[in-house]
């Protein structure tokens, strides 16, 4: 990638300031959804920022989100090789999930409440769309940086998510069944 | 990176199967300005697809209430972080092991 003029004019100091900082909130989102723990979330936004801090000078100055997010998922990838063998061997491992499940509404919550629930008996690569997207609200492009899939992939993932948790509020006769 | 490109969408009214495939993208901004005009127009008229497209509305923005509340006092520490990193450069004993990770 070849600096841009506009970038040729910003040391690199100047460049991360400008690209880098104003993304720190969307970075912490995406990185809550990823690991689930404030804590964890923490650590990944600061690796990524050292890790962003370090490869600004070859950042062509297009597209920072996108690129953030590569580095925030190569962050994560890199953190999750490093901790599985511990995991194994953790047997409170499993816990964190069931912390999550036990912190969502009741079954008996409203609509609102319902379509959450149902995106937690999504398969794992479904869910994960969802969040980016639906929760998180991030562009499709986005979404698919941050999970190195390709765009349609993650539209196909998407689509497939929402029909199923339209499927789901209807079964419990909170929405009308498709006429299609 | 580049953006992903967008299917090109037929002067006529379109039709409700042809609505059904765009929707999605619709509701998520995801379409260009032809296409959201087009589906729009199609949403105006057709009750069914216009049912259809507001529960979807409904499940996208339920969702969409879900989403966490950043902490304030974590996002102040980060912004902080990413402060000192611009104007000082790295702590002294980086967290990183090395490995650029950089996606360039």
């Amino acid at each position: 990638m070849g600096a841009t003029r506009d970038q040729r004019a910003l040391s690199d100091d100047e460049a991360f300031a400008r690209y880098v900082l104003p993304e720190v909130d969307v970075l912490l989102r995406v990185a809550l959804s990823r690991t689930r723990n404030a804590a964890d979330a923490e650590d990944l936004v600061q690796d990524t920022l050292l890790r962003a801090y370090r490869a600004i000078g070859r950042f062509d100055g297009n597209y920072p989100r996108a690129w953030l997010l590569t580095i925030l998922r190569n962050a994560q990838a890199n953190r999750v090789r490093r901790r599985r063998p511990s995991l194994l061997r953790n047997p409170d491992a499993g816990q964190r999930l069931q912390e999550v499940r036990d912190a969502l509404p009741s079954a008996e919550a409203i609509v609102v409440g319902r379509a959450f629930d149902a995106t937690v008996e999504l398969p794992t690569r479904f869910r994960h769309v969802v969040e980016l997207i639906d929760i998180d609200g991030l562009s499709y492009q986005d979404a698919a940086d941050t999970l190195g899939v390709p765009v349609g992939t993650v539209m196909s993932r998407l689509h497939r998510a929402r029909y199923r948790i339209r499927t789901r509020l209807t079964a419990a006769g909170l929405v009308p069944r498709s006429k299609r | 990176m580049t953006p992903w490109r967008r299917h090109s969408v037929a002067d006529r009214p379109l039709t409700c199967r042809e609505v059904g495939k765009l929707l999605q993208r619709y509701l998520d901004g995801e379409t260009g300005e032809h296409a959201t005009a087009k589906v729009a127009e199609h949403l105006e008229d057709c009750r069914r697809c216009g049912l259809e497209a507001g529960i979807y509305r409904e499940i996208k923005a339920s969702l969409a209430r879900q989403a966490t509340v950043l902490p304030e006092t974590t996002l102040v520490r980060l912004r902080r972080f990413g402060q000192q990193l611009a104007h000082e450069g790295p702590p002294d004993a980086p967290a990183d092991d090395g490995d650029r990770g950089d996606g360039s």
